[in-house]
């Protein structure tokens, strides 16, 4: 099983972004590849890509609010 | 010597089309699928160029042109000075000269300084010329309101622009139809006006109906121009709708189905041409026509949509009625501007009274 990490995209500690959009559903594969995330932190974007191919479960529903480098979905 | 009439008649649709490929399982949003079919236009086409106020490292303020200068760089992907006129003219020529300009004007609303470009020189051009000048341009602009920003930033105008003879008029309303739309409106010879709305780009800051977001190819393929969809079977009432109201639309449909009301959507996804077989088409099982507009009422395409209906079978109709916006300039406080956009509750109280039903309180 690998984690799907909500990027660090800013420098102060404990900073909190949203989830814009989940590309897939859980159950749904997935491969490095795969565009699976768009999140934000103070309005800037970022595309979120597996490290791993697998299963995706997810974790986090769309536009709440996660700390930065918590874990968003898992892949097994 | 009597010039010989076209044997097609204008503004149908030819036999030719682009067969429109599965959608497969992977997903994207909207403005993803517009970026997508500029990128894969421009690495297979030199002629291929971007051109407008901030799509160079902004992106384009609705996310149409993200990522593009990372890989094509500020030649291919130029920002412009606030000139609309000057920069659109610049597309003008560089069409003309056998480029295959992609030209954003920031807001629909903002049409009015640059109209003489864009409708005396880019719509004109070829029939001026006898036919012996192409101008293979792309002119894509925001519309739509929704989100407070003012009677000069929230029209949608597409009325305007397909009343104008010379240009084709896209208006998508999803992933698939933005990304197949944008590709096709690339390789056309003709201008082509390309208008998305805000609200269907599938952004963070707006919004966000599912429907924003949906299952895209990805290769390269066109969605023909000129080709309605029906994007909900039914029988009972029609709604003939486009962009961010076929979300709307879509949403009533469902809602209603659970009490028996069987209401089809048809989306036109092209304004220029119109498909209207498909308008009549669908009329011919319901009977009942509703049009649903976020443009201004009057002069414009609900009056053309029923006109479609009443010049070719006008014994079709048992019910028609319009959902658009009023004839006033669009409000800036949220609520006001709600009372006066097409939005799901007003689609359904006309929903209602097409069926017997009355207003719905």
């Amino acid at each position: 099983m690998s984690e799907v990490i909500f990027p660090k995209m800013s420098a102060a500690d404990g900073a909190t972004g949203v989830i814009v959009t989940w590309f897939v559903d859980s159950g749904d594969p997935v491969t490095p590849t795969t565009l699976i995330a768009e999140v934000a932190v103070d309005k800037v974007d970022a595309e979120v890509y597996p490290e791993t191919g697998g299963v995706i479960t997810l974790l986090v529903p769309e536009e709440a609010e996660v700390v930065q480098g918590s874990v968003i979905a898992t892949i097994t | 010597m009597t010039a010989a009439l076209p044997t097609a008649p204008l503004h149908t649709v030819g036999p030719n089309l682009a067969v429109e490929p599965d959608a497969g399982t992977r997903k994207l949003s909207t403005a993803k699928a517009m970026q997508e079919a500029i990128a894969q236009q421009m690495r297979t086409d030199d002629s291929v160029f971007v051109m407008g106020e901030d799509v160079g490292p902004y992106g384009g303020i609705f996310s149409s042109t993200t990522g593009l200068i990372e890989e094509f760089g500020p030649t291919r992907v130029i920002d412009t000075p606030i000139s609309e006129t000057a920069f659109i003219g610049t597309g003008i020529g560089a069409a003309i000269e056998g480029m295959r300009p992609v030209v954003e004007l920031m807001f629909s609303d903002f049409f009015g300084v640059c109209m003489d470009q864009i409708y005396n020189h880019m719509a004109k051009i070829h029939y001026e010329s006898g036919g012996n000048v192409q101008v293979p341009m792309v002119l894509m602009t925001a519309t739509g309101g929704g989100y407070s920003d003012g009677a000069q930033h929230s029209q949608t105008l597409w009325g305007t622009f397909a009343h104008l003879p010379g240009m084709k008029v896209v208006v998508p309303s999803n992933p698939y139809d933005a990304k197949g739309l944008m590709t096709a409106a690339i390789r056309s010879n003709d201008p082509v006006v390309f208008m998305f709305h805000k609200g269907v780009m599938g952004l963070g800051w707006m919004k966000k109906n599912r429907r924003s977001i949906g299952a895209v190819p990805e290769e390269p393929y066109e969605v023909p121009i000129g080709k309605a969809k029906v994007v909900r079977e039914g029988t009972d009432v029609t709604i003939v709708t486009l962009s961010l109201s076929v979300h709307h639309s879509l949403d009533v449909a469902e809602k209603l189905a659970e009490e028996g009301i069987s209401v089809e959507v048809l989306d036109l996804r092209s304004l220029v041409p119109l498909d209207r077989d498909a308008i009549v088409a669908s009329v011919s099982k319901t009977g009942r026509l509703i049009v649903v507009d976020e443009d201004y009422q009057s002069f414009g395409l609900s009056g053309e949509v029923i006109a479609s209906v009443v010049e070719r079978a006008p014994g079709l109709l048992t019910h028609v009625s319009r959902v658009c916006l009023p004839d006033v300039p669009i409000p800036y406080a949220s609520q006001l501007e709600y009372a006066v956009l097409p939005t799901p509750a007003r689609i359904e109280a006309a929903v209602r009274e097409a069926m017997g039903g009355g207003v719905a309180s």
